[in-house]
């Protein structure tokens, strides 16, 4: 216990110090373009450039290097630039504690599902009375939506930054979570219609015995299953989408009854369980599925072995990339995403178009920022489309070309070039935490994302997935989805029980009933009596209380219809 | 103590003046016993006063003595935990067999190492095994992991030369776990907790030795009658010393090695607390949590002590 305290005052003040270093920085830097400025602009001064700090808490999606080219000509331009750091290690929980700890924050947080815990220790800026005055701010959500992220005092304390759309829908890829099967299978099957997952497991057991190598020799691994810390929901939420329903992630909301229903126990989740027992049994499942950790599991993908697997895109893109420079991509290892149902005819909700509103949490400013009109003079200017498009497209003639009709484009070098790791980390910079639009460019006519451009995105496609594309006669990965969008008022429901911790009774229950699926759905599917471990899983289950977690997300529904019912009438 | 001041009395009646002079003889050391007291309060004792928070329901953003106050409710959310005891156990039983396996390697190890003749040998040893010392945990997770990986260097060896038809997932397997984390801390730390035997090795007098030549004892014998027995006061002091660490079983090696397979023999009390305390912002379950295990180390460090009083050893108190 000492040693384990006395290393958690030396991260605590270590962390602190790094920073208030970070913040140190800030106050030196201020707007001090006066008529005096100008005039001594032709000496080449060089420009004040403000510099403030941030702090997500996840892991870095790409580190950029110190010198990145983009964001210093962000910096130029708008006269500030931002280092960001990231989780490294810890949980999120834990950094944010530290950092509440030490009452020091970087001047932009996002805490993840710590959000609340941040506010609760009057951490953060409300944004009142700064939005209007933003016009790249207010923009992005409407009222109502602004609205939502309201706190117990009233008040805004924070921003989600994706998967906002502005203009017409341009949703290419499938964000979230789907089966995934490599494109080589489905041509070797010769593009078959996949609804169920019976059918899934059928073509990939299929294809594995006629081809059971990669096309360097290594052996396949037909279905394997990421099951590590948070990152379960791999294996855990997919009844709600073989039931034909939204990622609500913790429940499931009856859409006539409008009450909650716990996916966990309905008849799907065993016959899901059960069908992925049974090809566990017959060695279709990877037997690393439940010790594998992240990084495994990705270099077990990027190898190209695994056949399919149920992941949300983001949690796995990377490894588009990497088929990308390492030449592998034309053996068809890309993954396609499917829309499968437990049974045929039951309509799909994997993809849910129109953006998804996560108001657990976002991007903040901190108490610790000296210059809050300047940070939020920041988010609005990354909005601006003239920085949008230095953030996702990069330096034109550089990064992407304007044909003679305005429209964006890259020549294949080009994508070769942004695929690539190295030039990422020197070149590209996202700020990719930071407030970000889809859909359509305020021209009309470009996408937001290159990945969303009609022309770019089937141009930047593998050869096999091209092919895939013709062959079911769809344009993006969302058309082959097949999925409708039902999802009601209240969705999604997990931005409320991200944010819920065990001083409730029903966030105890939450939590024990995450530490339950952890331990008992490994022993279920590798069960060589199913119907036996279920029970048993089922009655630990019971024991955990789901009804107080439910009973809180009933309330919460409830207050959800209500307050939507309540904006309409006005 | 009594018996001193006693005596002075008797023998100089002006005791307050005799304090005050004797006191100004001994400046330096009076001072440098007071530092200690002084460190003694603010690193050890002051720091208690954090357990206040364990009977409060902590808010990281108001003071220690704004906070509300819930008496023993925290404890009782940590006693109706049923994976807390599921942790406690853990801890127990890998915090034990470390010390077991701690003791009998780093005696043996001093032992065999001081029967080496050749001095550079001896040194060179010496040195290797206590290497590992220096790497950190986390290192150390990522070599254990890769050498019993299915590809690492275990499993290449049981397949290919004791013919094993495939290889063994070492972290599926709960029988497994308990003894990885023993075998790691023994080659991680023999070579280091050797050497304060060594050290009490040398100072044994050597006409003890001489006098078994003269006897002609084989070198086993002398090992057995006379290192080992001039040992005995080394290790009850270190053993009563390391009892009240058995709860500090690790934590890196069991976080990072464990998953959802293993969790019912890898989930130690401090990872229980990381998940129900730290990572709820929940600090005043982990603090009652942490007060659970200095009340077990007491207990075992006074038990420890007691035995070793009955049997007439070397003691701490």
């Amino acid at each position: 216990m000492k040693k384990t305290k006395i290393a958690a005052v030396m991260l605590a003040s270590l962390m602190s110090l790094s920073a208030m270093a970070g913040c140190n920085k800030t106050p030196a830097a201020t707007t001090t373009t006066g008529a005096g400025g100008e005039t001594t602009a032709a000496t080449d001064a060089p420009k004040q450039i403000k510099e403030f700090s941030a702090f997500f808490a996840v892991p870095a999606p790409s580190e950029i290097n110190k010198d990145n080219e983009i964001q210093k000509i962000i910096a130029e331009k708008i006269g500030a630039k931002c280092n960001e750091t990231w989780l490294t290690g810890q949980k999120e929980a834990e950094a944010v504690g530290v950092f509440i700890a030490s009452g020091e924050y970087p001047d932009f947080i996002n805490g993840g599902n710590a959000m609340t815990s941040l506010y609760e220790a009057g951490a953060l800026v409300a944004w009142d009375d700064y939005i209007d005055k933003y016009p790249n701010i207010k923009e992005f959500f409407s009222d109502y939506e602004w609205s939502q992220f309201r706190q117990s005092d009233g008040k805004i304390y924070w921003m989600n930054p994706f998967e906002n759309i502005y203009g017409d829908d341009k949703t290419t890829v499938q964000n979230g979570e789907a089966f995934w099967i490599q494109a080589r299978v489905l041509e070797w099957a010769q593009y078959p219609k996949i609804e169920t997952l019976d059918e899934y497991f059928d073509v990939l057991e299929k294809y594995n015995a006629a081809n059971p190598t990669t096309h360097d020799g290594k052996k396949n691994i037909p279905y394997t299953m990421l099951c590590e810390g948070w990152r379960y929901f791999c294996i855990e939420n997919a009844p709600q989408f073989l039931d034909g329903y939204p990622n609500d992630g913790s429940v499931i909301v009856d859409v006539n009854t409008k009450k909650i229903v716990d996916y966990n126990t309905i008849p799907t989740a065993k016959r899901y369980f059960k069908k992925l027992n049974e090809e566990y049994a017959k060695g279709v499942i990877d037997t690393q599925a439940f010790t594998q950790t992240y990084e495994e599991y990705i270099s077990k993908l990027s190898t190209g072995v695994v056949l399919g697997m149920c992941d949300q895109w983001w949690d796995f893109s990377q490894i588009n990339d990497i088929f990308k420079t390492q030449g592998t991509e034309q053996y068809g290892y890309n993954y396609i995403p499917l829309g499968l149902t437990i049974d045929k005819g039951i309509e799909n909700q994997w993809y849910t178009s129109g953006g998804t509103l996560n108001v657990s949490s976002g991007i903040a400013i901190t108490k610790s920022c000296k210059d809050i009109d300047g940070a939020f003079k920041f988010i609005d200017d990354l909005l601006s489309q003239e920085i949008h498009d230095l953030r996702f497209w990069g330096v034109k003639d550089v990064d992407y070309k304007v044909d003679d009709n305005g429209l964006f484009y890259r020549t294949e070098d080009m994508r070769k070039q942004v695929a690539d790791p190295t030039y990422k980390a020197k070149h590209i910079c996202n700020y990719s935490y930071f407030p970000q639009w889809s859909g359509t460019s305020r021209d009309g006519k470009n996408a937001m994302m290159p990945t969303e451009q009609p022309s770019e995105f089937k141009q930047s496609l593998p050869e096999p997935v091209k092919k895939v594309f013709e062959a079911y006669k769809v344009d993006t990965y969302v058309q082959l989805l097949g999925s409708v969008n039902k999802a009601g008022v209240w969705y999604p429901m997990y931005s409320y029980s991200n944010n819920m911790k065990t001083d409730t009774k029903g966030g105890t229950a939450w939590n024990k009933m995450g530490e339950c699926k952890h331990k008992w759905l490994p022993k279920v599917v590798m069960s060589k009596n199913f119907d036996k471990t279920w029970d048993e899983y089922m009655k630990a289950y019971a024991a955990c209380k789901p009804e107080d977690f439910l009973a809180e997300m009933q309330v919460e529904l409830d207050k959800r219809i209500a307050a939507y019912e309540a904006a309409s009438k006005k | 103590m009594a018996t001193n001041s006693v005596n002075i009395e008797e023998l100089k009646p002006h005791k307050k003046v005799k304090f005050w002079a004797e006191a100004k003889r001994q400046p330096f050391l009076l001072i440098s016993s007071a530092l200690l007291l002084l460190y003694g309060i603010i690193f050890y004792y002051l720091p208690v006063v954090g357990w206040l928070t364990a009977f409060q329901d902590y808010k990281p953003a108001k003071g220690l003595l704004d906070q509300q106050w819930v008496g023993f409710d925290k404890f009782v959310k940590l006693f109706e935990n049923e994976t807390f005891f599921l942790a406690f156990r853990n801890t127990l039983c890998m915090g034990v067999i470390n010390l077991v396996f701690h003791f009998i390697t780093a005696i043996g190890f001093a032992l065999l190492l001081n029967e080496v003749r050749i001095f550079i040998v001896k040194k060179f040893v010496q040195t290797i095994s206590y290497m590992p010392h220096f790497l950190s945990w986390i290192i150390v997770t990522a070599i254990v992991r890769d050498v019993l990986s299915a590809d690492g260097i275990v499993n290449e060896f049981l397949m290919k030369i004791c013919g094993n038809p495939q290889a063994i997932d070492f972290f599926a397997e709960k029988a497994y776990f308990w003894w990885i984390v023993a075998f790691t801390n023994v080659w991680k730390e023999t070579g280091w907790n050797a050497i304060i035997y060594l050290a009490a090795i040398t100072a044994i007098d050597p006409c003890l030795y001489e006098a078994a030549d003269m006897d002609g004892a084989s070198r086993f014998q002398k090992m057995r009658y006379i290192t080992l027995p001039s040992l005995r006061p080394t290790i009850m002091i270190l053993l009563l010393i390391n009892i009240g660490n058995v709860l500090n079983a690790g934590f890196e090696l069991q976080y990072i090695l464990g998953n959802d397979v293993i969790s019912d023999v890898s989930k130690i009390l401090d990872v229980f607390i990381l998940d129900w305390g730290i990572s709820q912002f929940d600090f005043s379950l982990g603090t009652a949590a942490g007060i659970f295990k200095s009340v077990i180390a007491l207990i075992l460090v006074c038990t420890g002590n007691f035995i070793a009083k009955k049997t007439g050893d070397e003691r701490l108190f």
